[in-house]
């Protein structure tokens, strides 16, 4: 099957998958969703580094002292009747506040880098199997742990070519930019 | 997938949580904690692996399982269970962002009493565990 005509990639999926992430940021992470137009996202995003980089300088986070980027991505790849990963970017201090919202845990705790890392898997596994099982009720996919990386320094959504417009989807969560996607790999 | 009717006396629980997240660990524990249901141990496994030595060394009564983990996934372990005579009585749930109905099926043949879907609220495990632990008539 060519990676073109995956059913993964029709307007179709494209909703199922924006309905995954609204439902599990509401259910589990209880977190609040809007879809954002591109305006909207750049506005957020640039927010966004701006309060990061004040939060570096006043001494914040102890991971954002070793490793400045904001930006966190947590992806899940999966095998099956498709294949790919499902994607999703996010800043560090959102992915905070929704680990301790999953935990019943004051919005200010103060986790480990491991744990938001863990937290933060758990977080795209859920979409991914949930998206997963609206997709194919009939077919079981493998999905692989979660692999949760730091953006390089100077990365942003809004001029990585890989994440531009058309790519995936542009969500606010709590007022925060969240970018979410599916990339087809061969299976 | 209702919970079959049990007949686990009201005494308190051993429970042993399987699952590769921390943090999926971590709610569990958590929902757990929140139920009326008096647990006398927690345990934590982060595979299925894992999970069999504490079976074999701890009286356990009910498991909560995910199903995708490495070294030993979730219906590996099921299928180790099965195998076992004397983890029969063990209460078996599934917690697992796979809600095919293929794997819904192959927990069921493996006599799993719940598969709950991530993403749950809270109350489903709290309810169900409640009701399961339940004294019968």
């Amino acid at each position: 099957m060519s990676l073109s005509k995956s059913p993964a990639q029709s307007a179709k999926a494209g909703e199922a998958l924006r309905d995954s992430f609204i439902d599990v940021c509401e259910n589990s992470f209880f977190a609040y969703v809007e879809a954002c137009d591109a305006h909207r996202f750049a506005v957020l995003a640039e927010e966004c580094s701006r309060s990061a980089r004040a939060v570096q300088e006043s001494g914040g986070y102890t991971a954002q002292r070793a490793s400045p980027s904001e930006w966190l991505k947590s992806s899940v790849s999966f095998t099956g009747t498709f294949s790919g990963a499902i994607e999703v970017i996010l800043p560090e201090r959102l992915a905070r506040t929704l680990i301790a919202s999953l935990l019943g845990e004051p919005a200010d705790s103060d986790f480990a880098e491991h744990q938001v890392f863990d937290g933060l898997g758990e977080f795209a596994n859920m979409i991914c199997g949930a998206w997963l099982t609206n997709m194919s009720q009939r077919t079981a996919f493998n999905l692989r742990p979660p692999a949760v990386t730091r953006m390089v320094s100077d990365w942003s959504p809004l001029t990585d070519s890989n994440w531009a417009d058309g790519q995936g989807h542009a969500m606010a969560v709590n007022d925060l930019p969240v970018r979410l996607r599916f990339r087809p790999m061969a299976g | 997938m209702e919970p079959e009717s049990t007949a686990v006396a009201s005494r308190p629980l051993s429970i042993l949580i399987v699952d590769d997240s921390t943090t999926m660990r971590m709610v569990i524990r958590r929902v757990v904690s929140l139920t009326e249901v008096p647990v006398d141990n927690i345990y934590e496994a982060r595979n299925g692996r894992e999970a069999l030595k504490v079976l074999e060394s701890k009286s356990v009564q009910a498991i909560f399982t995910d199903i995708n983990m490495p070294v030993m996934n979730g219906e590996e372990l099921l299928r180790e269970i099965a195998q076992h005579e004397e983890w029969n009585d063990i209460l078996r749930i599934v917690v697992s962002t796979d809600g095919s109905k293929l794997r819904r099926e192959a927990a069921r043949n493996l006599r799993v009493s719940l598969y709950v879907e991530k993403p749950f609220r809270p109350e489903v495990v709290r309810d169900v565990l409640v009701q399961i632990t339940s004294p019968v008539g």
